[in-house]
């Protein structure tokens, strides 16, 4: 039996090595082709012409029925130069936002020389549904975690089903399945309702269980279902507020809620200048265990992130804070972790805390030179992850690599005394 | 009975002598032909044609349409792996108002770039071909060899769309990209002619 399981095992891990390596070769080759059209795109003779008209499936842009941030993109085009490349640009966002199979652009003369009209031909989907992987990752440490989506549209509804296998976010790996709706237009352009549900089963370090004993009570599922509204209240800003309900199947087969609302603020903008781009990305959000709403655990939990990246040439440098505290009686998944693909690289975060703990802030400088289509990065990170009223001791690590847009390789060096053993990671966050 | 049998053969035979001509015709159109010219070895096609269906359609819709040529030598025809080769990338593009062509050979800098235009589409495809050029310190000189061209058409729908989408990679889009018959997405032109000495190719065109 334990034969049989190490064999399975032991397959399940090259098929995610094959998959893995698979996956990275070809993006490397899709990226490189991406490059080459996007060159390509710009040598259009038909850019010197000025935009006469815009339509959509021959139905004028006035009168189409699309969100009102993509009609302003395409009014927006009329009188200006034909810039090809940003009509590819749009064309993907029309089929993103429109969830179609294809969409073309067609110039047409237009009603004198020098003039064209724009039309962007629809070819709809022959399947009604994607299969996406928005992480997939690799740790010598950690081991695997990936997620798999499918998804369907209807308008502006979404439907979502997914698997998890997770070890790089929580204290514990958890995996199982989990489904979301999203209506991305309600009443307005500006407001999404989005309801997601969660079966997740826990699987606890044994650094972890024994961390527990006396401490904690370890639960070994997880179901939650959490509505949320999100509303755009500016350009750059959206507000979301919503609740979570939550239930926990502890080891002992006592069943514990832990029903809490949530609210994120989020503002992000890009700035572009002569020489320089600058981005900017800031959040910060709540959640609050109210007894009112039945949970078994009152404690409330902040959490800000604020990333500021500078790009110049083929130079880019990047600064991501990350602070957080949660006060009260707060289940173990609300806890902060540090020492995983983003934080603390190449630490083990079982050593660090491994029932995470209530406080943490951490930094990480990043230096990018621009290689071919991706860049080479090296990192500093630094970081505290501690309990009230208990030291805050720093730590820090070091590393180098290389990413292409969400697909990344890693060499972490965490600074300790003594013997230093470097960790590789591999995979693609979205 | 034997004046039915004579018409009958005649038949055949035209029949025969016809498809044989639209055969060689069909052969000589489609033959690589190869010339040195100064330090470089030169390829052409005559009437290849290269500009049509679904690649001229995008064309004279506005759309940038990319060709990637690839000219091999090799010892052995359709070699796996050549002793030399060199690629070239082209962007062309067709005016809509005054409904000829231009074409940009993309280089690795972007100084390297060259533009051409007012180009019929003949002379677009001819354009192409004579700059897919070899360096002629890259062939052999002691022993003959065969030159292959490779041209395909690059489809920027085929790369949209799978990467960076909200959700990550998206693998129905790579599985429909992957799934779709070649000749169908890509039009590709394999053409290979051979053997050939360096020392002939200083008498002219040779195919």
């Amino acid at each position: 039996m334990g034969m049989r399981r190490a064999k399975a095992a032991s397959m399940f891990s090259l098929g995610l090595s094959v998959s893995l390596v698979f996956l990275l070769s070809s993006s490397t080759l899709l990226f490189a082709g991406q490059s080459f059209l996007r060159a390509a795109a710009e040598t259009n003779v038909n850019q010197r012409y000025t935009i006469e008209s815009v339509s959509i499936a021959g139905v004028k842009v006035e009168n189409a029925k699309i969100p009102l941030s993509l009609r302003r993109r395409m009014t927006a085009l009329v009188g200006e130069r034909c810039d090809t490349t940003m009509l590819e640009d749009l064309a993907g966002d029309l089929r993103r936002q429109l969830h179609f199979q294809a969409v073309n652009h067609h110039l047409s003369k237009g009603s004198e020389p020098g003039r064209i009209r724009v039309n962007f031909d629809v070819i709809r989907k022959d399947v009604g549904f994607d299969l996406s992987v928005p992480k997939f990752l690799y740790s010598s440490s950690q081991g695997w975690t990936g997620e798999v989506d499918a998804s369907t549209h209807v308008r502006e509804h979404e439907f979502t089903v997914g698997a998890i296998n997770n070890g790089d976010t929580l204290p514990e790996r958890f995996s199982g399945v989990t489904a979301r709706y999203e209506d991305s237009r309600v009443g307005s352009d500006r407001v999404r309702f989005g309801i997601a549900f969660e079966n997740l089963h826990e699987q606890w370090s044994d650094q972890a269980r024994a961390a527990a004993t006396g401490e904690a009570e370890l639960y070994r599922t997880r179901r939650n279902i959490a509505p949320e509204l999100t509303v755009a209240v500016a350009k750059n800003v959206t507000v979301s507020a919503g609740m979570s309900f939550e239930q926990l199947d502890s080891q002992s087969a006592n069943t514990r809620s832990a029903n809490a609302l949530t609210g994120e603020i989020h503002y992000g903008s890009k700035i572009e200048g002569g020489t320089a781009q600058q981005m900017v990305d800031a959040k910060y959000s709540v959640r609050v265990g109210v007894p009112k709403l039945g949970s078994d655990y009152s404690y409330s939990r902040h959490m800000v992130t604020l990333r500021y990246e500078v790009k110049s040439g083929r130079q880019s440098a990047s600064d991501e804070f990350l602070g957080g505290m949660a006060e009260g009686d707060a289940p173990l998944f609300e806890r902060f972790v540090l020492g995983n693909s983003s934080t603390l690289r190449g630490w083990d975060a079982a050593a660090i805390a491994p029932l995470g703990a209530n406080r943490v802030a951490h930094n990480s400088l990043t230096w990018g030179y621009q290689m071919g289509e991706g860049t080479a990065e090296v990192f500093y990170d630094a970081g505290a992850l501690w309990r009230t009223g208990r030291p805050a001791p720093m730590r820090h690590s070091l590393g180098l690599g290389y990413r292409q847009k969400m697909f990344f390789m890693t060499m972490a060096f965490p600074i300790t005394e003594g013997r230093m053993s470097p960790v590789f990671m591999a995979g693609m966050i979205y | 009975m034997s004046g039915r049998l004579t018409n009958s053969v005649r038949v055949a035979c035209l029949a025969g002598l016809t498809a044989t001509c639209a055969f060689s015709v069909a052969l000589i159109a489609n033959q690589l032909l190869v010339h040195l010219d100064g330090d470089y070895l030169r390829i052409s096609v005559p009437h290849l044609n290269f500009l049509s269906g679904k690649p001229l359609e995008r064309l004279k819709d506005g759309a940038t349409v990319a060709f990637v040529g690839q000219v091999s030598i090799s010892q052995v025809p359709n070699a796996m792996v050549a002793d030399a080769h060199s690629v070239a990338r082209f962007a062309l593009s067709y005016d809509i108002w005054e409904q000829q062509f231009s074409v940009t050979k993309i280089g690795e800098r972007p100084e390297s770039r060259r533009t051409i235009s007012h180009l019929t589409a003949q002379a677009a495809e001819n354009w192409c071909l004579d700059n897919l050029t070899i360096d002629r310190s890259l062939l052999p000189t002691d022993r003959p060899f065969y030159v292959q061209l490779d041209l395909r058409s690059e489809d920027p729908r085929d790369t949209l769309g799978i990467i960076g989408e909200p959700g990550g990679l998206n693998i129905t889009r790579l599985i429909e990209m992957f799934s779709r018959p070649a000749r169908s997405a890509q039009p590709r032109w394999l053409l290979n002619n051979g053997p050939f000495r360096i020392a002939d190719l200083h008498k002219g065109l040779r195919g």
